[in-house]
């Protein structure tokens, strides 16, 4: 009953110790076993899928097996990195968002490679971009294409009636094919429009000029780009905005507010048109959408997963590739605007309808084309991190006045940091 | 059950605050072992290892286990999931290279120094004036622990939408009698006083409950007592009601402490609501307090090594700080 | 003798004391119309369409959406079923909580046995450590145990409750008086008596404190809970009330709605809590009187 010190610290670095290991060979027990279970179930978070689609699924399978679905709020990364390191309680079938994806694929050993159970045979059904995203170097495939995230421009028609340029989106499309063009037209438009902003901040701007690339911060050998020029030029062409006057240097919950207001454009993904129209239903009608300025980018999108533990892959395999093919995955944007990653779907008849929120603009038009165009580059798994230092800089230029040139120099220097911190060379 | 000898009025009613004892004062040693025979073995003291052994067991299995466990990790890089690998103290020297964590450490300081000082000086005022009214008490009580169960995403929201720097409720009263618009949410400096305000907000009617707790626990005997001695309301305040609170004032400070230093959903939810932004802590990094780098550094770009030396890092930090308090609160008693 | 508020001494006549009492009601309501503030926009906003949220100037008015919100937020989540588990939940947990931690905290206050203080030193410690990093041990623990996914795993690790003990100790070294315990160990009274029969009656106001606190916190407490619970349909509160803060298109006034039907029974338990404060002061006014 002695409870001396050093019996206690004895105890707690056994303990430490005995953790260490235990992580260390987390799930490697509860591999063999059998792989034919009747009970399989599916993490996902709302709005990642169709609910409809998913409920259809449990009595289209419940034949051969028992499907249990659980959305989850909140912090869903949390909650699968710590299952999978644990190794218990590991969902058989999970979705993973497509910012996360980098992240989980130096542990591609968690994880099923779904081209051994078919994956190969229907991948020609996804764009190609976007299943790439979720492969390891060596060829894993690790995630099952959800949706994706194609961007465009979102534009408001009265406004730029008013300012007396063209309205139509393919006119518009050819007024704006380079960014300078863009900024050019924001100008104009500021000018017969006191008080508004071409862009909300400049940070987006970098998403998307960062995202039009077909390199990031990291190249394949692991090694830090982020210093380069095709950076640099994206960060030139960020800053641009704001030297003119155009940014609206929002970086709080106010965009909600300004969007119907003060913003002559927004650059977005296809999935923020319903940002917008829930912001700001009082413009209904007063939007359009055409091509981004030089190209599409991509934000956003998710994939399933098959983790290694699942208790019957053949199984789930089947489950997700019916709830993901192309007439499912079009029902989804129906559902919830969900932008399917199989191309198929774009001509079937729940896409192609004309949008009211758009003035009856048919937007598969632009975002269609979008999708097919959007650039692969690879993303390593300490990308988001290494990016990170550029966006606040960025945002230091808009709440502080901080010289661009000084801003550059000290994000690239804490990128580099990160980037070492993350075993980047 | 027989009752000490008491001094001053004698129909004081038994069950809360008590017979009056003739020294009300706390003491540094808890003298009621000490009567007993010196040499004892510890087995003799079963019935009070016996009395702290579930605290301790718990306590043992879920807080001394993963405290250690977080010490081991911080030796480590690790992803979360992968393997680990040993790197020494590599990960502290990162860290003392590091501007933003060192940032992160001002920023929480400056937090913590706006929140706690306005918040138990506020709480130790409303507390005493809510203890001498005797109309809508209970009322009071309510109402002013409000806060501390309003929800921080709602909050959070509300702060926002009042502190906004292009469409806030305050720019526009500020405008309204010819004040040019503050940038509330974007200098460095007021995203701190923000946050401290929403701080203090929420935790100034939670440690007013705590004071007033100890305010019934103080006999009024007493406070007759220095009546009959011709004492005033001030005098009383701060000869008879601050002594008699000490260990609860000791109390508070401790845990205003940690909890002013472990503030972190404060500037998350503040700053986090656009999904575009993938910075926490607003602006300039200005709201990003030591917590939050922490759960960046962990949760979101899966350093899990580093995570962990940053609250190693902190943890001593916030001991020096707590250490320091407790000599400044305690010096007092001791002269 | 006449009535004599307790903190405040006559030392004028009736002239005197009357302004006071009413610059201490002045202050107070102040204070109570910048706490409730935001809990009465959180209500607004229940009643209003998340538009109306972000209008600018906002909508400070009251709105006729409230019915619609919660049904709304009961469409959606399974609110009664997981508000059941979490009230069972943090009931347990409050209940224990309090007699862990006051048997402790009167152990420790005013006892002295070996090892008292290094004991006492670790607690205070290691309450200085967030713990968020605690969570992957803890769930790796849960899981070697097999309690992953249920109710049990979520009290447990609350049980070890370091502030309660701290904020006990506190109070029962000023609010147990020594003689009391000697005289009722002279009366052969033992240890598990002297805690029952003396220590606990006198520290109801601190116990009550506690109570709310420990409930409170079970009830807010989110990640944890996110974790370990692994069984839909058998989550918290908390957990479920996330599911409708999720995507790219929040529903403001339904999450608003939904906050304040899981916080309405936290201010039930408060003041029904804080009834424990309020016995004291009233004996005091009545015997002054």
């Amino acid at each position: 009953m002695d409870l001396s010190r050093r019996g206690f610290l004895q105890a707690a670095a056994l303990t430490a110790a005995a953790s260490g290991l235990t992580v260390a060979c987390g799930g490697s027990s509860g591999s063999g076993g059998t792989k034919n279970g009747k009970d399989l179930t599916l993490w996902y978070w709302g709005g990642a899928l169709s609910d409809k689609v998913v409920a259809e699924a449990k009595t289209h399978f419940s034949s051969s097996v028992k499907l249990t679905s659980a959305s989850i709020g909140g912090d869903f990364k949390q909650k699968l990195t710590t299952t999978i390191a644990a190794g218990t309680s590991v969902p058989d079938i999970t979705g993973i968002k497509g910012e996360d994806m980098a992240s989980f694929l130096p542990n591609a050993s968690r994880f099923l490679d779904l081209n051994d159970l078919g994956f190969k045979k229907v991948s020609s059904q996804y764009l190609d971009w976007k299943t790439k995203l979720a492969q390891t170097k060596d060829g894993k495939q690790i995630g099952f294409p959800i949706d994706i995230g194609p961007t465009a421009l979102f534009y408001r028609e009265d406004l730029f009636a008013k300012a007396g340029v063209e309205t139509d989106p393919a006119k518009v499309a050819a007024l704006v094919k380079t960014w300078e063009d863009y900024f050019q037209l924001g100008t104009e438009l500021q000018k017969k429009n006191p008080g508004t902003y071409l862009v909300n901040n400049i940070g987006s701007m970098f998403d998307m000029t960062v995202g039009q690339g077909t390199e990031r911060f990291i190249d394949k050998n692991n090694h830090f780009i982020g210093d380069q020029d095709h950076i640099r030029a994206a960060w030139t062409t960020s800053v641009r905005p704001y030297t003119l006057g155009l940014d609206a240097k929002i970086n709080d919950n106010t965009w909600n507010a300004a969007v119907g207001k003060t913003l002559l454009t927004e650059l977005g993904a296809a999935w923020h048109a319903l940002d917008i129209e829930q912001a700001a239903p009082q413009t209904k009608g007063k939007w359009r959408v055409c091509p981004m300025p030089v190209g599409p980018a991509n934000q956003g999108g998710s994939y399933l997963a098959l983790p290694r533990q699942c208790r019957n892959p053949e199984e789930a395999f089947k489950i997700i590739s019916w709830i993901l093919s192309p007439a499912n995955d079009a029902r989804g944007f129906t559902d919830a605007a969900i932008f399917p990653a199989a191309p198929a779907a774009y001509s079937m008849p729940a896409m192609t309808g004309p949008d009211a929120f758009f003035g009856g603009q048919k937007i598969i038009e632009v975002f269609g084309p979008a999708a097919k165009a959007v650039p692969l580059a690879y993303e390593a798994p300490a990308d988001a991190a290494v990016m990170a230092p550029y966006k606040t800089e960025l945002t230091n230029i808009e709440a502080k006045g901080k010289k661009p040139d000084d801003a550059w120099k000290d994000a690239v220097s804490q990128a580099k940091q990160i980037a070492r911190r993350q075993g980047v060379s | 059950m027989s009752s000490p000898p008491v001094t001053g009025s004698a129909e004081v009613p038994q069950r809360l605050g008590g017979p009056v004892p003739a020294r009300f004062r706390p003491r540094r040693t808890p003298p009621a072992g000490s009567a007993r025979p010196r040499r004892r073995g510890p087995l003799s003291y079963w019935r009070q290892y016996l009395a702290i052994s579930p605290f301790y067991l718990i306590f043992a299995a879920f807080s001394f286990f993963p405290v250690f466990y977080s010490l081991y990790l911080a030796f480590q890089r690790w992803d979360g999931m992968g393997t680990m690998q040993f790197v020494g103290l590599q990960q502290f020297r990162f860290l003392w290279d590091d501007p933003v964590f060192w940032l992160s450490i001002r920023n929480t300081l400056v937090i913590w120094v706006l929140s706690t000082v306005p918040t138990l000086f506020g709480a130790l005022m409303l507390a005493t004036l809510l203890h001498s009214v005797r109309r809508f008490k209970g009322f009071y009580r309510i109402a002013l622990y409000v806060p501390n169960v309003t929800s921080i995403v709602a909050v959070a929201i509300f702060f926002g939408a009042v502190f906004s720097n292009n469409f806030g409720l305050v720019n526009a009263i500020l405008g309204m009698v010819g004040i040019s618009p503050v940038p509330w949410l974007s200098n460095p400096w007021l995203i701190k006083l923000v946050i401290a305000l929403l701080m203090t907000w929420q935790w100034t009617g939670y440690n007013m409950i705590i004071y007033l707790a100890g305010l019934q626990a103080i006999p009024n005997s007493i406070y007759e007592a220095a009546k009959m001695d011709g004492a005033g309301p001030i005098r009383t305040f701060f000869q008879i009601t601050i002594p008699i609170m000490r260990p609860i004032i000791l109390f508070t400070v401790i845990i205003s402490t940690i909890n002013g230093l472990q503030s972190f959903s404060e500037p998350q939810v503040l700053f986090g609501s656009n999904a575009a932004n993938a910075n926490l802590g607003g602006p300039g990094q200005a709201g990003l307090t030591t917590l939050l780098y922490f759960y960046q550094s962990a949760f979101l770009n899966n350093d899990y090594g580093y995570g962990a030396a940053i609250v190693w890092a902190f943890f001593v930090l916030i001991i020096i700080l707590v250490a320091v308090n407790w000599r400044i609160t305690t010096r007092g008693r001791k002269a | 003798m006449t009535a004599v508020d307790t903190a405040r001494p006559a030392t004028g006549g009736r002239r005197r004391r009357r302004p006071r009492g009413l610059t201490a009601h002045i202050i107070l309501v102040v204070a109570v119309l910048v706490s409730v503030f935001p809990f009465a926009w959180t209500i607004v906003m229940a009643t209003n369409t998340t538009q109306d949220i972000y209008k600018s100037p906002p909508k400070f008015t009251f709105g006729s959406h409230l019915l619609e919100n919660i049904r709304h937020v009961l469409n959606t989540i399974d609110f009664f079923g997981s508000m059941l588990n979490t009230v069972m939940v943090a009931t347990v947990t409050t209940v224990l909580v309090l007699f862990i931690d006051s048997l402790a905290a009167f152990t420790f206050a005013k006892f002295d046995f070996p090892g008292r203080k290094l004991l006492f030193g670790t607690l205070l410690l290691f309450m200085m450590l967030p713990l968020q990093l605690a969570i992957l041990p803890q769930f790796i623990l849960m899981s070697k145990i097999g309690w992953v996914g249920m109710l049990k795993a979520l009290a447990l690790p609350s049980l070890a409750n370091a502030f309660g003990i701290f904020w006990l100790h506190q109070y029962i070294q000023n609010g147990v008086p020594d003689e009391l315990l000697d005289a009722a160990r002279i009366d052969g009274a033992g240890f598990f008596r002297q805690y029952w029969n003396i220590a606990l009656p006198m520290i109801r106001p601190a116990l009550s404190f506690l109570a709310i606190y420990a409930f409170v916190n079970c009830w807010n407490d989110y990640v944890w809970p996110l974790v370990v619970l692994t069984n839909p349909g058998h989550v918290t509160l908390q957990v479920e009330l996330a599911q409708l803060n999720v995507g790219h298109t929040t529903d403001y006034s339904m999450v608003m709605a939904g906050v304040l039907m899981a916080a309405l029974p936290l201010v039930i338990v408060f003041s029904i809590f804080a009834r424990g404060f309020i016995a004291g002061a009233t004996e005091g006014a009545v015997q002054g009187s």
